[in-house]
C-alpha cells in the first residue's frame, strides 16, 4: 500500500484538484448558466499563491508554513470572489452561448494579461514555488479536507432554500423570477461560489505543481472541465466530482495501459501518443450515449434504495 | 501616425481581416442553420492548411507516423489550396455525421452539441498531432510562383511595399465573400438553406430535405476554414496541430461582433477586428491577442445581438 501511494500520489491528488475544478463549474450550472470562467479564477488564485510564496512570504529552507498556506488560499478565495462578483453582474444577463463566448473572452484576456506583466513572470512563469508537504500524496491533507467540505456544502446547498432558487432558475427562469426569486442575486451567487472554490483550488495547485505560468488554466483546460461536469452528470454534484476524477485520470490510465506486457506494439504506441485522441473520441461518443451524464439523480436514489426495490 | 505607416498598417489589416472574414463566414453560416458554433471549426482550418502543405510536396517532419513522409505529386499552390480546402470540407462533413447527427437525431440539448464538437476538435488536433508531430511548417518559398516578392504602393522616396501574399489573400476574400453572397441570395441551394435557417421543421414538411442542406452548409464551411487555414499558413507558417484552436476564439469575437448567424456581420467583424489589430500601438503589441476579446467582452455587454444580429427573441 505505501508504495502505492507513493507511486501514485501525484495522480490521486490531481484527481481531487479536478474533482473540485468540477464542482467549480458545476456551481454556475446549478443555475443553467455555462461559464466556462473557471480556468481564469484558477489561473489567478495560482498567481496569488505563487507570488505571495515566491515574495512576500519568503521562507529560508525548511518546508513552507501551512498556516500560511492557509492565508494564501483566504486571499486567493477573496480575489477571486471579489473579480468574480465585478465579471458576473454585467456578464450574467447574458444567456446559453453568449455567456459561454463571454466567460471565453475573460479567460483569454487574463491570459494574455499574465503572458505580459512583470509581476506574473511573463511567458516563463513563475519558478521554485515553496513546497508545504515533503512528498506529493502528503497534498492530501490538505485537499482530501477541502474537497470533503466542498461536497458537504453542496450537498446542503442542494437542500436548502438558495439551492431549491437555483434549481428553480434552472428549470425556467422566467417562472422563478415570476414567484419572487431574485435570478440575478442567485445567478451571481452561484457564480461567485464557483469563482471562489477555482481560486482557492489554484492556490493549492500552484504549490502541489511547484510551477506555474501562463499554461495553466486557458481555455483547453475548461474543455476538460466542462466535459467532466457534463459527461459525469450535470444534475447532481456527485456527478462533477465523479467526473473530474475519472477525466483527470483518464490520460495517464491510457498512459498506463500502454506499458502492459505482450501488447502489439502500434496498439502501445498508440495508447502512448495517441491517448488525447481517444479523450477527444470519448467526450463525443459520451455526449451522444450519455445525455444525462453517467451519474443522475434517478442513480442515486436508485442507489440509496438499495434493496427493497432491486427485490 | 504619418500618412505612410498608416497605409501601410490599413493595408495589413485589410489582409488580416479578409482571412478573419473567410474563417468567420464559415463559423456564421453553420451557427445560422443549426443554432450551434462548432468548435472544431478551429481544428478543421489547421487541417485544411496540413492538406495545402501535403499536396504542394511538402515533407513533414521526424516525428509522427508520417515522418519524412510526403505526397509523390507537387501540385502548384492554386491547385493544392483548392483540393486542400476540398478535404476540409470532407472533413466538416464527417464531423457533422459523426458529432452533430446522432444529437439532433435525438433532440438532445443544444449545450451538448457544443461539447461533443470541442471533442471532435481535441480529436482531430491529436491525430494530426499523432500523424505529423508537433513542429512549425513552412510553405514552400516559390508557393505564389514568379510573383514579386512585394509590391510597392508608394513612390520611390515613400515606400509603401505590401507582401503579394496579402493582396491575394485580400483577392481570394473578395472573391469568396461575393461568390458566397450569390450562392445564398440567388440560386435554389440558398434559398432552401434560408428556409432551413428559418425553420426546419416547416422547411423540411414543405418538402426540403433538411438534412442534404445541413450537410451541404457543413461542407461550404468547413471549407472556408480549410481555405482560411492555408491562406494563413502561406502567408506566415502552419504552427503545429493546435494553430487553429487560438484562431477559432478570435473568429468567436469576429462573428459575435458581427451579430451571430449574419454573414455581412461576419464579413464586416473580421475586417473591424484585422484593422484595429494593426493599428495597435507597437509598444502594446504584446497585448494584440487581447483586443479582440476585450471588443467582444464589451460588444456582449453593450448589444449582445451584434452589429447585425436579430435581437434575441425570449420565449416565455
Amino acid at each position: 500500500m505505501g508504495t502505492f501511494f507513493t507511486t501514485y500520489g501525484f495522480l490521486i491528488v490531481s484527481m481531487l484538484l479536478g474533482a473540485m475544478l468540477g464542482l467549480s463549474l458545476y456551481l454556475p450550472l446549478m443555475t443553467g448558466q455555462l461559464s466556462l470562467a473557471s480556468p481564469g479564477f484558477y489561473a489567478l488564485g495560482g498567481y496569488i499563491a505563487a507570488i505571495l510564496s515566491t515574495t512576500v512570504f519568503q521562507q529560508t529552507g525548511g518546508l513552507f508554513p501551512l498556516p500560511l498556506l492557509l492565508v494564501e488560499m483566504i486571499i486567493a478565495g477573496a480575489v477571486s470572489g471579489l473579480l468574480g462578483i465585478l465579471v458576473g453582474v454585467p456578464a450574467l444577463r447574458l444567456r446559453g452561448i453568449y455567456l459561454a463566448i463571454a466567460t471565453i473572452a475573460f479567460v483569454e484576456i487574463l491570459r494574455v494579461l499574465s503572458l505580459n506583466l512583470d509581476i506574473t513572470g511573463g511567458a516563463v512563469g513563475i519558478f521554485g514555488i515553496p513546497q508545504p508537504f515533503g512528498t506529493p500524496i502528503d497534498y492530501l491533507w490538505i485537499v482530501l479536507p477541502l474537497l470533503l467540505v466542498s461536497m458537504a456544502i453542496l450537498y446542503r446547498l442542494e437542500r436548502i432554500r438558495v439551492g431549491r432558487a437555483f434549481a428553480a432558475i434552472r428549470a425556467d427562469e422566467l417562472a422563478a423570477d415570476a414567484i419572487g426569486i431574485n435570478p440575478t442575486f442567485y445567478k451571481v451567487l452561484a457564480f461567485t461560489l464557483g469563482a471562489i472554490l477555482a481560486g482557492v483550488v489554484g492556490a493549492v495547485s500552484a504549490h502541489f505543481l511547484n510551477t506555474w505560468n501562463a499554461r495553466q488554466g486557458t481555455f483547453d483546460a475548461g474543455i476538460i472541465y466542462l466535459t467532466s461536469v457534463l459527461i459525469g452528470g450535470s444534475r447532481t454534484f456527485v456527478g462533477s466530482v465523479l467526473g473530474g476524477m475519472v477525466f483527470t485520470a483518464l490520460p495517464e490510465v491510457l498512459r498506463g495501459m500502454a506499458t502492459i506486457q505482450g501488447l502489439p506494439v502500434w496498439l502501445a504506441q498508440f495508447l502512448r501518443d495517441g491517448r488525447l485522441i481517444i479523450f477527444g473520441l470519448l467526450i463525443v461518443v459520451g455526449t451522444i450515449f450519455f445525455p444525462q451524464g453517467l451519474v443522475t439523480p434517478e442513480l442515486l436514489k436508485r442507489w440509496r434504495k438499495g434493496d427493497r426495490t432491486s427485490v | 501616425m504619418d500618412l505612410t505607416l498608416f497605409l501601410q498598417q490599413f493595408l495589413n489589416g485589410l489582409s488580416i481581416g479578409s482571412v478573419y472574414a473567410i474563417f468567420a463566414l464559415g463559423y456564421t453560416l453553420v451557427f445560422s442553420i443549426l443554432g450551434i458554433i462548432n468548435f472544431a471549426h478551429g481544428a478543421v482550418f489547421t487541417l485544411g492548411a496540413y492538406f495545402t502543405y501535403a499536396l504542394m510536396g511538402g515533407a513533414f517532419g521526424f516525428n509522427g507516423l508520417l515522418a519524412n513522409a510526403r505526397i509523390p505529386v507537387q501540385l502548384p499552390f492554386a491547385v493544392a489550396l483548392i483540393l486542400g480546402s476540398t478535404l476540409a470540407g470532407l472533413v466538416g462533413v464527417m464531423v457533422e455525421r459523426v458529432a452533430f447527427l446522432p444529437l439532433r437525431r435525438r433532440n438532445s440539448d443544444p449545450l451538448l452539441t457544443v461539447v461533443s464538437s470541442l471533442g471532435a476538435a481535441v480529436a482531430i488536433a491529436n491525430i494530426i498531432q499523432y500523424l505529423v508531430g508537433a513542429e512549425i511548417y513552412t510553405f514552400p518559398a516559390n508557393t505564389y510562383g514568379n510573383l514579386p516578392a512585394a509590391i510597392n504602393f508608394g513612390t520611390a522616396d515613400q515606400q509603401i511595399p505590401i507582401r503579394t501574399v496579402q493582396i491575394v489573400i485580400f483577392v481570394v476574400a473578395v472573391a469568396i465573400v461575393s461568390l458566397l453572397t450569390y450562392l445564398i441570395n440567388f440560386t435554389k441551394f440558398g434559398k432552401a438553406m434560408q428556409a432551413v435557417a428559418e425553420d426546419a421543421t416547416t422547411s423540411s414538411l414543405l418538402g426540403i430535405d433538411t438534412d442534404r442542406y445541413i450537410v451541404l452548409t457543413f461542407f461550404v464551411s468547413s471549407f472556408l476554414a480549410g481555405l482560411a487555414g492555408s491562406l494563413v499558413g502561406s502567408s506566415v507558417s502552419i504552427a503545429g496541430p493546435y494553430f487553429g484552436i487560438a484562431f477559432g476564439l478570435k473568429g468567436l469575437a469576429v462573428i459575435v461582433l458581427g451579430g451571430l448567424g449574419s454573414i455581412p456581420g461576419a464579413v464586416l467583424g473580421g475586417f473591424m477586428i484585422g484593422l484595429v489589430e494593426a493599428f495597435v500601438p507597437g509598444d502594446f503589441s504584446a497585448y494584440k491577442d487581447a483586443v479582440a476579446f476585450a471588443i467582444l467582452f464589451v460588444m456582449l455587454l453593450v448589444r449582445p445581438q451584434g452589429l447585425f444580429g436579430r435581437r434575441l427573441i425570449e420565449k416565455v
